[in-house]
């Protein structure tokens, strides 16, 4: 793997606090699997670390990104002009396993869509996708999802069912096919809330999560998530994860 | 070197360059029992530095010589095995179990962990608590033995004579100095950890400066070590090897890259061997 120049060819607000950034890569990359993450050096000074991004989308040596600004990483970012130059390592991490046999169930609150984008794309858009978000302004995060007819949801009731996604994915959940396998990427509580939901007919499940990152190469095992497993119990979400079955991780 | 716990097991960073192209590899810090660590967040940023609580996760000593070790063999790969415990008998146990072989280089004490038995007070603070535990790990190994030390401390020169005094065959300066990081909107602390990276520097120069003065083992020198300048500047201060840590976060290729670039300074000067260097600063 090799740290590859990208330069910035779109960094667009969509909506809010949430942007859509375009980076044309040098070279291309090795072949990306939904799920799987850069680390980004965003181009300025004052930030130290690099920044995990999921890969929403990857194709003619363009990575697409989407992301909220939540600190002064993705706030620098967000700043960042056209045609500026930034580094990208990746594609990092274990992503998603599509298991043959199952009814795709795809989950996705607020950001969260950045992970699940490329699953969905992968899936030939044939999945079930839950998309839940605050209001009927971050909508627009759903971009060309959008058009095919995604059950919808908002805290506010401003477009689609009222209630977080997890309360619209147990409303319809008997609806979606035969043997329903659910991938999902969104905030923690999410994951405690659809632990909730699957587990009596204990439904396959794996979640992308998301976790402080320093490395992003599994060297200083400081992003590491809580499993159940007794032996080794903190796993690196970035070499082990970010995608872990929802089973096996501690919530 | 790289800098003990910056380079997982070794086998992490082969995706990118061979673990061959270092001088020699540390090991995270191995403790005798497997130990989980501490839970996230483990790693903060502040400013141009690092804050880390990682909690000395690893896998033991049994799991690294089953499962990790065979690496440093097959790519003939000479290793500092970095080890730790919560008690003098965690220490002498742990580094009296490590067989000697001919890839396993010396082993480093890392002094800076709490001891559960001195009220969690880190040995590495006092001259004679180092003193002590380095001479009984001596009385149990014959594998040169490095103390890495602490910053956190009033006199170093006189911690690292404590240590050499022991029998220790090497020194690291410096570990990460402890640090917190406030949330200025909550008003409360918003981190607590060991801080590494550029901000070390200038505090690892001079300990590897002052210590090397006074003792007459090899000083290792670590500390915000970020390109092949940073690199020489501490072979000047009388270092004579460092290790890089923080620095492979930021640019995993930073030691390729100092590698190359310590090449080229040496041509630039004229220069056949580092061992030069090495004081040239000592005024």
């Amino acid at each position: 793997m090799h740290d590859t120049e990208g330069i910035i060819r779109e960094n667009l607000r969509l909506c809010r606090d949430f942007y859509r950034c375009k980076i044309e890569l040098a070279r291309p990359i090795d072949e990306v699997i939904p799920g799987q993450f850069i680390m980004l050096k965003v181009p300025s000074a004052e930030i130290f670390f690099r920044r995990p991004f999921s890969i929403y989308d990857y194709g003619k040596r363009t990575v697409t990104i989407l992301y909220k600004t939540v600190g002064k990483g993705t706030r620098a970012l967000a700043s960042a002009p056209r045609k500026e130059r930034v580094m990208v390592l990746g594609p990092l991490g274990h992503g998603f396993e599509v298991h043959r046999g199952y009814t795709p169930v795809l989950v996705a609150g607020g950001i969260g869509i950045a992970g699940i984008h490329l699953l969905w794309k992968q899936l030939e858009k044939k999945a079930c996708l839950f998309y839940g978000c605050s209001t009927e302004k971050e909508v627009p995060l759903l971009g060309e999802v959008i058009h095919q007819e995604p059950r919808i949801c908002t805290l506010d009731g401003s477009a689609g069912f009222c209630g977080n996604v997890i309360q619209l994915l147990e409303s319809s959940l008997s609806l979606v096919g035969e043997k329903p396998y659910v991938y999902a990427c969104g905030p923690q509580p999410m994951f405690a809330n659809l632990k909730g939901v699957l587990a009596e007919k204990r439904i396959p499940c794996q979640v992308l999560v998301e976790e402080r990152m320093a490395c992003g190469l599994g060297l200083c095992f400081g992003c590491v998530k809580k499993t159940l497993d007794d032996r080794e119990p903190y796993k690196r979400a970035c070499v082990e994860g970010p995608v872990f079955d929802l089973w096996q991780i501690s919530l | 070197m790289n800098g003990s716990g910056t380079m997982g097991y070794g086998r992490e960073i082969e995706s990118l360059w061979s673990i061959d192209t270092l001088g020699a590899y540390v090991t995270k810090g191995l403790s005798l029992k497997p130990h989980h660590g501490n839970p996230p967040p483990r790693v903060w940023e502040e400013g141009q530095g690092m804050l880390n609580s990682i909690g000395l996760q690893n896998v033991g000593l049994e799991r690294f010589f089953a499962e990790y070790f065979p690496l440093f063999k097959k790519r003939n790969t000479p290793i500092v095995i970095n080890f730790f415990g919560f008690t003098d008998e965690e220490y002498i146990e742990c580094a009296a179990s490590i067989r000697p072989d001919p890839f396993i280089i010396a082993l480093e004490i890392n002094l800076s962990c709490p001891n559960v038995t001195k009220g969690g007070i880190c040995m590495g603070k006092e001259a004679q608590s180092v003193f002590s535990i380095i001479e009984r790990v001596k009385r149990r190994t014959p594998i040169p033995l490095i103390a890495k030390l602490t910053p956190e401390v009033a006199d170093i020169v006189q911690i690292a004579q404590a240590a050499v005094s022991a029998g220790a065959d090497g020194i690291t300066l410096i570990n990460t100095m402890p640090g917190v990081s406030i949330d200025l909107a909550a008003k409360r602390v918003a981190f607590r950890g060991g801080l590494s990276g550029p901000p070390l520097k200038p505090i690892a120069l001079k300990a590897v400066a002052d210590v090397s003065r006074a003792v007459h083992v090899p000083v290792i020198g670590a500390g915000g070590i970020t390109d092949h300048e940073d690199v020489i500047q501490f072979l000047m201060a009388g270092a004579q090897a460092v290790q890089v840590g923080t620095a492979t976060f930021i640019d995993p290729f930073a030691i390729p890259k100092m590698l190359a670039g310590v090449a080229r300074y040496m041509d630039e000067h004229g220069l056949a061997r580092l061992e030069s260097l090495v004081g040239a600063a000592h005024a």
